[in-house]
């Protein structure tokens, strides 16, 4: 008879990158149940948002999230466009996407590193976040910022793109794709992380349609969801790109999902910038925004993103709700974590690549 | 009593060479080594080549707290039981040709004295009551039961080859007959297997997972007791490192030939960078995907070498 440990992972744990905490059951190396608590960051930006006017609550918007900083501010921006009725330049609409593009490269490059360190690979790790880098720099190029642009406003972009800054961006991209060729040949084929990630996390697709699990998480249980293309919208309605799936729905198929979806976005780019129409990148904005409410998806690195905002007229948002696409993935960990090897809780907890940020806001 | 030659050259062997003051220092510039081998590796730049003293100094100056409820003394005891029985066997295992002691039977006290470290180290997970800790410590001992019957099994090959318990006249018998490595090269690479196991390197560095149960067994040490451990780990290193170039790769040139001091040197240095190249290659197994390799596979394959030296003809 061996004695129950109760194993504290967080709110601090080498394994976390943001806090939160689990409190983990454990017989010998069998984890029975697991308990998890969360809201270390909360810091009640909703609120914080309906006390601001339109245009400040886009600054406030954009630090939800570290990684995905611009989904947010681009979801926000749309949402607000939609109320005012603005037919915003088709112009903005393809530099909002590449950035969009340039963050799903960073986050999951970044996520990809954060497991590859889970499962013992340092090495990996240190190659994926110094090929982060390149993405990091292009965006600093382009914007000045390397996590917050600042880019979005309400009625368009700030910042516009010149040839020399296109060059730039397909030349240093072309840099990147090589080094994603080889990262995934070595998670389809380095026996040990295949060990380590395949047939772990299990999530089934009857699971994923149950716990409405969105992104990649959902991709890779076979449910065949992307916002980017089931909602029209540009410039992804011109735009050529396949939504990669998977039908294994364990960690491994996870990663294989992501690195061939940074491929994909890296393809995304190469037409963003030869297709970009010129004009305009910017539209005036009433200040205030007439009643009526809206719910507004975008597809965010780790799936969709829904905000919904109600205005009563004035120049203040009556209400402001946002559903990120890390609380579906965080209700779907009691049972992933439910009698599993101690040694396979930080390579599952790391397979639904939470962003406590977005989650707690 | 009277200082004798003896005496003198007595202390000598045991607080410089090969003793303690010899062992430390390669333990330092193996450390340093293998850090700077694998940051090549990862596209890092590296520490500096002070950095393990520096490690060293910082820990003995920080301050020596354990949890309510261990046993402190004990835990003491661990570390410096550790640390003395692996500056034992570092007595034994000849440097360059050199042995301080030798007698017949002296790799078997080597190979009892190199285990006592990882009895301790379980302990060590025991006696500091933490939950991480005592994890893993449980997985050391589950590790030592992996790794450890492989490991013996391939270093027996060459003793049965040698005739000889004495690891000073296995070496001498390869003068003769040339390098053991070319007789038995699979047991060479299970050997360097078990040692990695042995000292819970990347990637069989199950009972101290950062991502899993922190640092293991000394999660909770601290100070001058941690300093002591990683004083013991590194030292294990190279006693162990040591210990397979000898059986493998054995020279008996005495110290007095430059030739065969410059041919150790290399062949330890072979050593260090094949295992900083494991370390950097894979991902950490599980514990029980260790057993089952272990089990399945490594002893299945020493056993094969084994006969096949029996075999060959003694």
């Amino acid at each position: 008879m061996m004695t129950k440990l109760k194993i504290p992972i967080g709110p601090h744990h080498p394994l976390l990158k943001e806090p939160i905490s689990f409190l983990l059951t454990v017989e010998g190396e069998r984890v029975l149940e697991s308990s998890m608590r969360l809201g270390y960051v909360h810091r009640g930006i909703e609120r914080l948002c309906q006390e601001r006017t339109y245009v400040q609550a886009v600054h406030l918007i954009e630090r939800i999230c570290g990684i995905c900083s611009h989904v947010h501010s681009t979801t926000y921006c749309h949402a607000v466009e939609t109320l005012l009725g603005l037919e915003v330049p088709l112009r903005a609409h393809y530099i909002r996407a590449l950035l969009c593009e340039l963050e799903r490269i960073h986050s999951h490059l970044l996520w990809l590193g954060v497991l590859a360190k889970n499962i013992g690979l340092d090495t990996v790790f240190m190659y994926t976040w110094r090929d982060r880098e390149i993405v990091l720099d292009i965006m600093e190029d382009l914007s000045g910022g390397r996590v917050s642009h600042a880019i979005n406003v309400i009625g368009g972009v700030k910042i516009d793109l010149d040839h020399k800054m296109m060059d730039i961006i397909i030349e240093k991209l072309e840099e990147l794709a090589p080094k994603l060729t080889i990262a995934l040949g070595l998670f389809e084929n380095e026996p040990t992380v295949r060990l380590r990630t395949q047939s772990i996390g299990v999530i089934t697709k009857e699971e994923a349609a149950r716990h409405c699990v969105v992104g990649p998480i959902a991709r890779a249980s076979g449910v065949d969801i992307d916002v980017r293309r089931d909602i029209p919208r540009p410039p992804y309605d011109g735009l050529e790109f396949n939504v990669i799936t998977h039908t294994a729905g364990d960690v491994w198929a996870r990663t294989l999902v992501r690195i061939r979806e940074t491929r994909e976005s890296h393809r995304l780019i190469q037409q963003i910038v030869s297709q970009l129409p010129s004009g305009d990148i910017v539209v005036k904005a009433k200040r205030r925004v007439p009643p009526g409410e809206v719910v507004c998806r975008f597809e965010a690195p780790r799936g969709e993103l829904f905000y919904y905002i109600r205005s009563d007229g004035s120049n203040q948002p009556a209400r402001i709700k946002i559903r990120t696409p890390t609380l579906p993935a965080l209700s779907t960990l009691p049972e992933q974590l439910r009698d599993v090897n101690l040694a396979d809780a930080p390579v599952i907890l790391s397979g639904v690549d939470l962003c406590i940020a977005c989650a707690d806001r | 009593m009277d200082i004798t030659p003896d005496v003198i050259k007595s202390l000598f062997n045991l607080l410089i060479f090969p003793g303690f003051t010899f062992l430390l220092f390669c333990s330092w510039v193996f450390d340093w080594l293998d850090r700077k081998i694998i940051a090549r590796f990862q596209g890092r730049v590296g520490p500096p080549w002070y950095q393990p003293v520096a490690d060293f100094i910082k820990l003995l100056g920080k301050e020596d707290v354990m949890p309510t409820g261990s046993q402190t003394f004990v835990a003491l005891l661990l570390p410096v039981i550790s640390l003395a029985s692996v500056l034992t066997a570092g007595l034994y295992v000849p440097v360059a040709g050199y042995a301080a002691l030798s007698f017949e039977g002296d790799f078997i006290v080597v190979l009892f004295l190199l285990g006592i470290p990882t009895l301790a180290y379980f302990l060590a997970g025991w006696v500091s009551v933490g939950v991480y800790s005592i994890l893993g410590g449980n997985r050391s001992l589950l590790q030592y039961f992996s790794y450890e019957v492989p490991f013996l099994l391939a270093l027996s090959g060459p003793a049965i080859m040698g005739g000889s318990w004495q690891i000073g006249r296995i070496v001498s018998v390869q003068n003769t007959s040339g390098w053991f490595l070319f007789f038995q090269p699979l047991g060479f690479v299970l050997a360097l297997i078990g040692l990695i196991g042995k000292l819970k390197r990347d990637p069989l560095d199950i009972p101290k997972a950062k991502s899993e149960i922190l640092a293991g067994p000394l999660t909770e040490f601290t100070g001058r007791k941690l300093a002591l451990w990683h004083m013991t780990i590194n030292m294990q290193t190279v006693v162990g490192i040591f210990l397979l170039v000898n059986l493998f790769l054995g020279n008996a040139q005495a110290l007095h030939d430059i030739f065969g001091v410059l041919m150790f040197t290399v062949q330890v240095l072979i050593i260090v960078s094949l295992l900083s190249t494991a370390s950097s290659l894979f991902a950490r197994l599980r514990i029980d995907q260790l057993a089952e390799f272990g089990w399945k596979i490594l002893v299945p394959l020493s056993l094969v070498q084994l006969a096949f030296i029996i075999l060959m003809g003694v």
